[in-house]
């Protein structure tokens, strides 16, 4: 195990991460930036690997210009970037122990940690979803940007918010079909405030180019429909959808079949909080930012001497809000470090996250799925898709009395699969929420279960060797 | 049912792997689910305790669903590694 000199660690390589890590290389602080995927720039700046040059998409979106542009720049300025590194854990002391991309285990100690560790999907259950051919429409958004691989040239895409659209004009873009797109929600609950839309033009122009996309290629966009459930006897094969009504409960008589070989769903984002835990910051749920986050500062500090987060962490705001933190965390940062930095530049980026936060609070309400939808689940179906529990199984066990995380982790295993509960525990939460409600018990704010050491499944030859 | 890639492997970037046993082309710097997929293999795993096929869900390593063996190497997510030249994998049929 080897101890190396960083000044500052970053725990992620997006937006956030990377914006932060030019800010502090420029002052002439050393910093390792880690990130756990192939290529750096996290889930939003993301370039077929082959082709590498300049596409439509980059050309007409400032937000990925700005972020390439901060990747070379890194480069440039020597940030010491490690990909394919796991992060596992993070000790009282601030003490990082990372695998990195030969499986090697070493430990980092710096002054400063920045966190940014962005988000990941949200979803809504459905009969069938853990059929392959069933994606995040997250993961047929890297097939497709990163890769330029597609599991059949037709994707039906299905669940709620804007991030359908986008992913379904990427498709597009890219030569794909889109056979449909189904929203949840009612096209009038999705309508923004016009204060907003004079604050953000520029991200509702984006959308509305996105949309006409959509509308001139004739793909069928469907409002207060849902997923009811996807068929097939090895891989999907059909998707059944059906109308909703205003609470979002399925309307009887209204099913449709359609053939499909992909399917691409999601219902937003929240927060990657488990490093964080163990690094032991507060943590606070807040549904308007996404569910559970990391409580900063106004400096962006945790709750943790000279830990630091930033980006999609301290609540899901998209790009825009991720670069204007990681530009805040790296003032903060340079400040503790005892540099000088203008105060204005300060109030400047302050400023504008209060606006964005605005924004943020918009977006995050268009993926909140009401009681009645998450209670119109069906009994049979599998909530946590590590250990195979249903949501009948999670409710009896609620009812039972074990109406916390930690309580139904212990009763079901759920949560104790190899996803460690990072893709069933949102829903999980709410199923919590609402039996609180039905029994009139006092609204606890839920927290999320305790999260171990490591926050990665690991081999246990890698600690050995 | 084949996958798609959108353009063409370049010659100079195509990697050879080994998937059960049969030969299947990549492309360098691609991770191994995009490979898989494009090579279509959808489902990659029984789901031990029910039974059930799965295959990638997630795609940025967060689900664990898409677990294959890569160079005899097991529970390693597809989606995370990035293909080499000789690489071999185990998938679930």
């Amino acid at each position: 195990m080897s101890k190396l000199a960083y000044e500052v660690a970053i725990v992620g390589s997006g937006l956030a991460g990377i914006a932060a890590a030019c800010k502090l290389a420029e002052y002439g602080v050393k910093v390792v930036v880690m990130d756990e995927n192939i290529h750096i720039g996290g889930q939003f700046l993301r370039r077929c690997p082959t082709t590498r040059k300049a596409s439509f998409t980059d050309v007409m979106d400032l937000m990925r210009k700005k972020g390439f542009k901060l990747i070379t720049l890194a480069k440039e300025k020597n940030v010491a970037i490690m990909n394919r590194t796991k992060v596992l854990a993070i000790s009282d002391q601030n003490e990082l122990l990372v695998e990195d991309n030969e499986k090697k285990i070493s430990t980092i100690r710096p002054q400063i940690i920045l966190l940014a560790t962005g988000a990941r999907e949200r979803f809504l259950p459905f009969k069938g979803w853990t059929l392959p051919g069933v994606f995040s429409t997250g993961a047929i958004q890297s097939l497709v940007k990163s890769f330029g691989v597609l599991p059949s040239r037709e994707i039906f895409v299905g669940g709620s918010g804007p991030f359908l659209f986008t992913v379904a004009w990427e498709l597009l873009q890219q030569r794909g079909r889109v056979m449909s797109i189904i929203e949840q929600k009612h096209l009038m609950d999705s309508l923004p405030p016009s204060g907003l839309l004079f604050f953000n033009a520029s991200r509702f122009l984006q959308s509305a180019c996105q949309i006409a996309r959509i509308v001139f290629a004739r793909v069928p966009v469907r409002y207060a429909t849902k997923i009811v459930e996807a068929r097939g006897r090895y891989r999907l094969e059909q998707v059944v959808t059906s109308k909703v009504d205003r609470l979002g409960r399925a309307v009887p008589g209204t099913e449709k079949i359609y053939s499909s070989e992909a399917l691409a769903v999601g219902h937003g984002f929240t927060p990657n909080i488990e490093l964080a835990q163990v690094a032991g910051c507060e943590i606070e749920s807040d549904t308007t930012k996404g569910g559970w986050v990391v409580r900063v500062d106004q400096t962006l500090e945790t709750s943790v001497e000279n830990v630091f987060a930033a980006g999609e962490i301290t609540g899901i705001g998209g790009a825009p809000k991720s670069l204007n933190e990681g530009n805040i965390a790296a003032l903060s940062i340079l400040r503790r470090l005892g540099k000088e930095v203008e105060k204005s530049v300060f109030s400047r980026h302050q400023k504008k996250r209060e606006r964005l936060l605005c924004f943020a609070r918009y977006f995050n309400s268009l993926h909140m799925s009401s009681d009645e939808i998450i209670k119109a689940i069906p009994d049979e179906t599998l909530i946590c898709r590590c250990e195979n529990v249903t949501i009948k199984e999670i409710n009896m066990a609620i009812q039972q009395g074990h109406n916390t995380l930690g309580a139904l982790r212990k009763a079901l295993r759920i949560g104790m699969g190899n996803c460690q509960g990072r893709i069933c525990t949102p829903i999980v939460r709410d199923l919590i929420h609402i039996h609180a409600k039905a029994t009139k018990e006092e609204d606890n704010e839920i927290l999320p279960a305790s999260t171990r050491i490591p926050v990665k499944p690991l081999a246990i030859k890698s600690l050995l060797d | 049912m084949a996958g798609l890639r959108i353009s063409p492997i370049p010659k100079k970037d195509k990697v050879r792997l080994v998937v059960n046993g049969r030969e299947v082309v990549a492309c360098r710097g691609e991770s191994v689910l995009a490979a898989l997929i494009a090579s279509g293999y959808v489902k990659l795993r029984i789901a031990p305790g029910s039974g059930e096929g799965r295959g990638a869900f997630c795609g940025m390593g967060v689900c664990y669903d898409c677990l294959v063996t890569i160079n005899g190497r097991p529970n390693e997510r597809a989606c995370m590694a990035q293909v080499e030249d000789g690489m071999e994998i185990a998938i679930d049929e």
